[in-house]
């Protein structure tokens, strides 16, 4: 078959491109075990005031530094809506709504996960800086949508 | 039969036509591409 010069260029060139998107995606989902904030994590979303780690929901100590955040989303708020942190921790935060799908947005950070019923949402983050951050909903859920929002404040250990 | 070879020889007329103009839009496109993509990935690693 015969194809025009350039004609080979700009398809070397879309292909090459393919192979490199794929080969990242790879790489950082086989390799570094990148995954998605909701990853095939279920509860029953009937059952959530019952379901450790969401009946007693805020924020746990798990390790050297390390802490656990858990937040129940329902109609139209976020329980615990008031977080403080202490500057440094690495935290993982698991988010599981009670009735219908919420947003998830931790302002200004790399934070940002749509919460849908029946999954739990994980996401981990080093907070390194103090400072006030406004997570919000970011999923029209409903006529309160627009008031929905908790505040975390990162602090410096005592 | 014949019409197909008179198809044959009006294919190779236009081989002669010049394609600078879709090689440099391709790669402008390409490039706004990689562009914003590359921008993407430094907000993402300036919020880390």
């Amino acid at each position: 078959m015969h194809m025009h010069k350039y004609e080979k260029i700009w398809l070397f060139f879309g292909i090459g491109s393919l192979f490199l998107f794929l080969t990242i995606v790879g790489v950082s989902a086989f390799a570094q075990g990148n995954q998605p904030p909701s990853c095939l994590t279920t509860i029953d979303p009937e059952k959530v005031d019952q379901t450790p780690p969401f009946n007693k929901p805020g924020l746990v100590k798990t390790g050297d530094n390390e802490y656990q955040l858990n937040i129940v989303a329902s109609a139209f708020a976020y329980t615990p809506n008031q977080i403080e942190i202490p500057k440094g921790a690495k935290v993982t935060i698991n988010v599981t709504t009670k009735d219908v799908i919420h947003g998830f947005e931790m302002v200004g950070t790399n934070v940002n996960m749509m919460v849908e019923p029946g999954y739990v949402n994980s996401f981990t983050k080093t907070f390194n800086e103090t400072g006030e951050f406004t997570i919000l909903c970011n999923e029209y859920c409903g006529t309160g949508h627009h008031l929905m929002t908790a505040k975390v404040k990162v602090v410096d250990k005592q | 039969m014949p019409q197909l070879t008179d198809k044959k020889t009006k294919v190779k007329t236009e081989e002669h036509s010049s394609l600078k103009g879709t090689l440099a839009s391709v790669f402008l496109l390409g490039f706004f591409l990689i562009f914003t993509w590359v921008g993407v990935y430094f907000l993402f690693l300036d919020r880390l």
